[in-house]
């Protein structure tokens, strides 16, 4: 399981009141959502635990680099109704012609696309369960860091940094990390890792 | 006894004081009138420098749907028809449109795209792929976020789509450039389908890192913006 707190570094994204950075309350997300995957048996790994901004390739390569994994990244927005969440999965695409097996990195998401629509509904219903006026079905967005993620990948976007106060966030932490650790265990069983179709047969990535 | 002249200095004195209270607060004024032109003169050279579309006088008024965020419904489009003097030209008419979008509707809420963002350049080519070349600010000055970015590309997307049937699919420049993302999240390097007559699915067909092989002739248009800009 690779979980990305999105930005980081000198690129704070977002920013809000009382000096909030999508960075740093993304970083916060991530660590609770680790706890709580790893107290359901996954192993979790962040694509950054400090201060650093990694680029999109290397978060990509984080889960990439291994078989069966799934990628969540994660980001609080400037905008939208605050104290909801919405989940994204890359749009439809065509998954390229090749004659090696192996995936293209440009289009590494095109074959996982229908396990990360599958891992992004269950996500978004939890979402749903438990921030009232979240959507009630995920959303398609061409969000870059999907689009190189050759693993079930999703992006979760909370509203919002314009918060009156921190403590708005802070009280959306345990609810975050419990959707995703629910979505994720209720996605294990179905996850099988999908072949790729070459001339003459079909291999696995 | 205090002499004369000590008398005189400090009668001076006082008037002095009591004009520079009388004066202070018109000075005040001049100042920050002053500083309002500045500004004011700073933004209008700005867009003075930018290419404006052309109208014609002989263009004919047309119903168009301009496609602005919904105030009601949280991260949707609503379509909203204005009367625009528009060309028959579909380069000059692309121009036309995104500039009234551009401008923005007139509830500032429902903006999609940054108010002080601008169009630089705009070409279509003749297999219907059209170069939409913006200034930085559609990069910095808009909210950060998927939903918000998202919305922003949805409607430039849409608002071809419905008055400029020969775009097929768009390139998104900034200041001449290719980007990786439009701020952070949206991904730039992919031509995004424009309409659907494009049924041969560009959108992500094609996905071009910066500096990576762009087809042919998206390639050269793409370099010519990209000098023109760097003229």
């Amino acid at each position: 399981m690779v979980l990305d707190p999105a930005h980081g570094g000198t690129d704070q994204g977002a920013r809000g009141t009382e000096g909030i950075s999508e960075s740093d309350e993304v970083l916060q997300f991530a660590t609770a959502t680790k706890r709580a995957l790893e107290a359901q048996g996954f192993q979790v790994i962040l694509t950054r635990e400090g201060n650093d901004n990694p680029s999109f390739d290397d978060r990509s390569a984080r889960a990439n680099a291994q078989r069966g994994a799934v990628f969540i990244t994660m980001h609080i927005a400037s905008t939208g109704l605050t104290g909801t969440a919405r989940v994204y999965v890359e749009p439809d695409a065509p998954q390229a012609n090749n004659i090696t097996g192996l995936i293209p990195w440009d289009r590494a998401q095109a074959p996982f696309l229908s396990l990360s629509r599958k891992l992004g509904d269950l996500v978004q219903q939890e979402l749903s369960k438990r921030f009232k006026g979240s959507p009630d079905t995920l959303q398609t967005a061409p969000v870059r860091q999907l689009r190189t993620t050759a693993a079930p990948a999703i992006a979760v976007e909370i509203s919002s940094v314009a918060v009156k106060e921190r403590a708005e966030l802070d009280r959306m932490v345990p609810g975050v990390a419990e959707s995703i650790a629910r979505g994720l265990t209720d996605f294990r069983p179905t996850y099988v890792v999908p072949t790729i179709p070459v001339p003459g047969g079909s291999v696995q990535p | 006894m205090t002499p004369k002249w000590t008398v005189w200095l400090g009668g001076v004195l006082l008037a002095a004081v009591i004009a520079a209270a009388l004066y202070f607060p018109a000075l005040r004024r001049q100042v920050n009138k002053a500083k309002d032109l500045t500004e004011k003169t700073a933004e209008q050279a700005r867009r003075e420098l930018l290419p404006v579309a052309p109208v014609s006088t002989g263009d004919p008024m047309v119903k168009v749907k301009m496609f602005w965020g919904s105030r009601g419904q949280e991260g949707e489009l609503l379509p909203v028809v204005v009367e625009l003097p528009l060309s028959r030209d579909p380069a000059l008419r692309a121009k036309q449109v995104l500039n009234t979008l551009l401008a923005g509707p007139v509830d500032a809420e429902s903006r999609t795209l940054p108010p002080d963002a601008a169009l630089l350049a705009f070409y279509i080519l003749p297999d219907g792929t059209a170069i939409a070349d913006f200034s930085d600010e559609i990069r910095t000055s808009i909210p950060s976020g998927i939903q918000s970015e998202q919305l922003a590309v949805e409607s430039i997307v849409r608002t071809l789509e419905d008055n400029v049937p020969q775009v097929l699919r768009l390139k998104i420049l900034i200041h001449g450039q290719e980007a990786d993302t439009l701020a952070g999240h949206v991904d730039l390097t992919q031509l995004f389908r424009v309409n659907a007559k494009d049924a041969a699915g560009t959108q992500l067909d094609n996905p071009s890192p910066p500096g990576s092989s762009l087809p042919g002739p998206i390639r050269k248009a793409v370099d010519t913006v990209r000098r023109a800009t760097k003229r």
